[in-house]
């Protein structure tokens, strides 16, 4: 199966990106988008799967932000 | 089979099409290289190729006039299209779009060999223009999505 994933990042301030990966997307996971690093926090499809092709969306938040949060 | 077919199978402009099909449309595209931060196409270019990312992430940014700086769209990855608007209209490039990683690896497919190869193939020219509205599509559902954040 391929993961054809939409990645929004929180608050909106980023323009997020569109990734074909061949193992699907999970909470906690990391992801590299442009020169930056994110979490991701949440995973849902986008549109139904299509032949080999799963649709989803996947909501992740800056990894900086959330260390500067834990600090 | 070759790398290239594979990598093309999990495409999914191409998905659909049989491996003739496939192989029919790797013969007429071509590969390229880029590294950081080097500019693949700039908004208002003549476009006259569409672009599969290989490997890398490419941004694709937008200067709505000379006076305001370029504000990022999206960034796309492995497996995406782009420079499929000019493809499609003839038109000029609507973005800047720039290689995010070292050995970013890009295929072109060229306008004019493209439509020969769907004049002479119609089934591989159904098949791939309906997958590129269904691409449009996803990357409209992505821009409201990030709207929606905002």
């Amino acid at each position: 199966m391929v993961y054809k994933v939409s990645y929004v990042v929180l608050g909106g301030g980023h323009p997020g990106a569109i990734i074909n990966q061949f193992e699907e997307p999970e909470v906690g996971q990391h992801v590299r988008i442009g020169k930056k690093t994110f979490e991701i926090v949440e995973v849902n499809e986008l549109m139904p799967a299509r032949g080999d092709f799963a649709f989803l969306h996947a909501t992740v938040r800056l990894l900086e932000a959330k260390r500067k949060k834990n600090l | 089979m070759t790398n290239q077919l594979l990598l093309y199978k999990a495409v999914e402009l191409f998905d659909g099409l049989t491996t003739d099909q496939i192989e029919a449309l790797i013969t007429i595209s071509q590969q390229e290289v880029y590294h950081e931060d080097q500019t693949i196409f700039a908004q208002d270019d003549e476009g006259d190729r569409m672009y599969i990312i290989r490997s890398g992430q490419v941004e694709v940014s937008v200067q709505k006039n000379i006076h305001t700086p370029a504000e990022t769209k999206i960034f796309l990855g492995q497996g995406q299209i782009f420079g499929e608007i000019a493809l499609i209209d003839y038109g000029r490039r609507s973005a800047t779009v720039k290689a995010m990683a070292d050995k970013t690896v890009v295929d072109t497919i060229h306008r004019e060999n493209f439509n020969k190869l769907c004049q002479s193939n119609t089934a591989i020219g159904f098949v791939v223009m309906r997958n590129l509205a269904i691409d449009l599509s996803y990357k409209l559902r992505h821009q409201n999505l990030r709207d929606a954040e905002r």
